[in-house]
């Protein structure tokens, strides 16, 4: 019959419904003339019904609640181990093979110098904020100033993730009360940094600021993974995290970035400019 | 549609709200074509996992004019493939393990009262799972967007980066492949003859 190898054309169309009205009127004209077009169509009707009997296995509400933690904890894991090969370690011992005599020298002087200034500021800086002080520092960031300068909204990025990054570490889960920890508030601020971490990264685009912008990474891979803590008794996932925070020696380069100027140049007014000692309380 | 521009927006900045919004919509969808095209459970959540990650380390390569949910399929699709072709590589028997891995992923239909009911239904569906199998891969890949996940023809060939001519084609193809596989009767077992009667 004529038509047959048009109307074949428009039969997966007809069959999930995506045919326009003109070849719809042709595709129903047709097959209602044409018995053999019109017996294709019913049998691929049935093959698809039948098709439809499959059935999908759901595992479970477990399964999708616990999703999103899952996944979180293989992005923090991946990122570490991208991280690896860019250790410190591995990093000066490329630079020991490769450096002359001189570059030797002339880094074990900066070394010292930088070593001096750390000491000294340790000894005669004023003691870190208490504790209210500090979450002051931590909850309050829209009452400074807003901050239009890249190098300054890193460093009261900064500033905030290692507070929350102290309470954390300095967190003993053996000997303290859980509830101790506020854990719903770290997460909320956690929350709360890794969404402003991409536009700082953003805005940190100078070669030189390359160093803080990686800084800035380290921090939300680690405060994602704060943010992502399932209950507020999830002492095993904090450990985890602190192990993130030790391998990743996170505080060494928020150190180092401080003393190395990254950070140094025009500070906020609100948390005090000293290098990081993991034992203070906050 | 603006909401999700919105959400793109979101994305494009790297909000974090904005990607794990993003998860929670599409986690079955991407879940369930992986088990679709894999068919063990577990690899389909680690394919799953991958369209994400890809997602979030890889935003700034998606284009503006597509289809989210197309570029996600997309991602998933080479996901499932590169996973398939891996598994190909590795020394197990790979034909037999699929189509064990494609029983195992058909879960057995709610229970019913009736067992006579229930031993049909599951035979049923073992066939259909079969039939699935027997189709090439780029055939049921699109069979499976367009049935089980209800894309458009013009999505899956976004999606595949195919023309429309060719997702009907495969489509008609695999329709007509599966119709065959499911109208031809089970063969019955191999007979036993004992040896008495020879």
């Amino acid at each position: 019959m004529k038509g047959c190898k048009k109307c074949r054309g428009l039969l997966v169309g007809a069959l999930y419904g995506e045919l326009d009205p003109q070849q719809k009127v042709f595709f129903e004209n047709h097959s209602g003339a044409c018995p053999s077009c019109a017996a294709e169509f019913k049998a691929l009707a049935e093959t698809l019904k039948t098709m439809d009997e499959r059935i999908r296995p759901e595992p479970g509400p477990e399964f999708w609640d616990g999703y999103w933690s899952r996944l979180s904890r293989r992005m923090g894991e991946e990122d570490a181990v991208e991280e690896a090969p860019r250790s410190w370690a591995k990093t000066l011992g490329r630079a020991w093979n490769l450096a002359p005599r001189w570059a030797f020298q002339a880094a074990a002087a900066v070394a010292l110098v930088a070593i001096g200034v750390f000491v000294g500021r340790s000894l005669f800086s004023p003691r870190p904020a208490p504790l209210d002080i500090s979450r002051q520092a931590v909850q309050a960031p829209d009452a400074q100033p807003a901050q239009s300068d890249a190098r300054q909204r890193a460093k009261n990025y900064v500033d905030r993730s290692k507070l929350v990054l102290l309470a954390l570490v300095n967190y003993d889960s053996k000997s303290e009360d859980p509830y101790g920890l506020d854990l719903p508030f770290q997460k909320q601020v956690s929350q709360e940094l890794v969404s402003q971490a991409g536009e700082i990264k953003a805005d940190l685009k100078d070669p030189s600021q390359r160093r803080l912008r990686e800084l800035v990474s380290d921090l939300e891979t680690i405060l994602l993974q704060i943010a992502n803590l399932e209950s507020e008794n999830d002492l095993e996932a904090v450990e985890f995290v602190k192990q993130g925070v030790e391998n990743r020696g996170i505080f060494l380069k928020i150190n180092l970035s401080e003393m190395g100027g990254d950070l140094s140049r025009g500070g906020p007014g609100g948390v005090p400019e000293k290098p990081l000692n993991q034992k203070t309380k906050v | 549609m603006t909401e999700e521009k919105e959400l793109i927006d979101r994305l494009s900045k790297g909000d974090m709200p904005a990607f794990r919004e993003l998860v929670e919509a599409y986690k079955k969808k991407m879940y369930y074509f992986a088990l679709d095209m894999v068919g063990d459970p577990a690899d389909a959540e680690d394919i799953s996992q991958e369209v994400f990650l890809k997602v979030f380390r890889g935003f700034k390569t998606f284009k503006r004019d597509a289809k989210l949910s197309s570029w996600l399929y997309r991602i998933a699709y080479n996901a499932s493939i590169d996973h398939l072709r891996r598994k190909s590589l590795a020394p197990e028997a790979v034909e037999d393990e699929t189509l064990d891995v494609a029983s195992a992923g058909f879960s057995e239909p709610p229970a019913s009262t009736d067992p006579a009911r229930t031993a049909e239904s599951r035979l049923l569906g073992a066939r259909v799972e079969k039939a699935l199998q027997k189709v090439s891969e780029r055939e049921r890949t699109v069979f499976v967007l367009r049935h089980y996940n209800d894309l458009m023809l013009n999505e899956i060939a976004e999606t595949m980066q195919i023309s429309m001519g060719s997702v009907k084609s495969y489509l008609f193809r695999c329709l007509w492949k599966l119709k065959k596989e499911l109208t031809v009767p089970e063969a019955p077992g191999p007979m036993e003859v004992s040896d008495e009667g020879l």
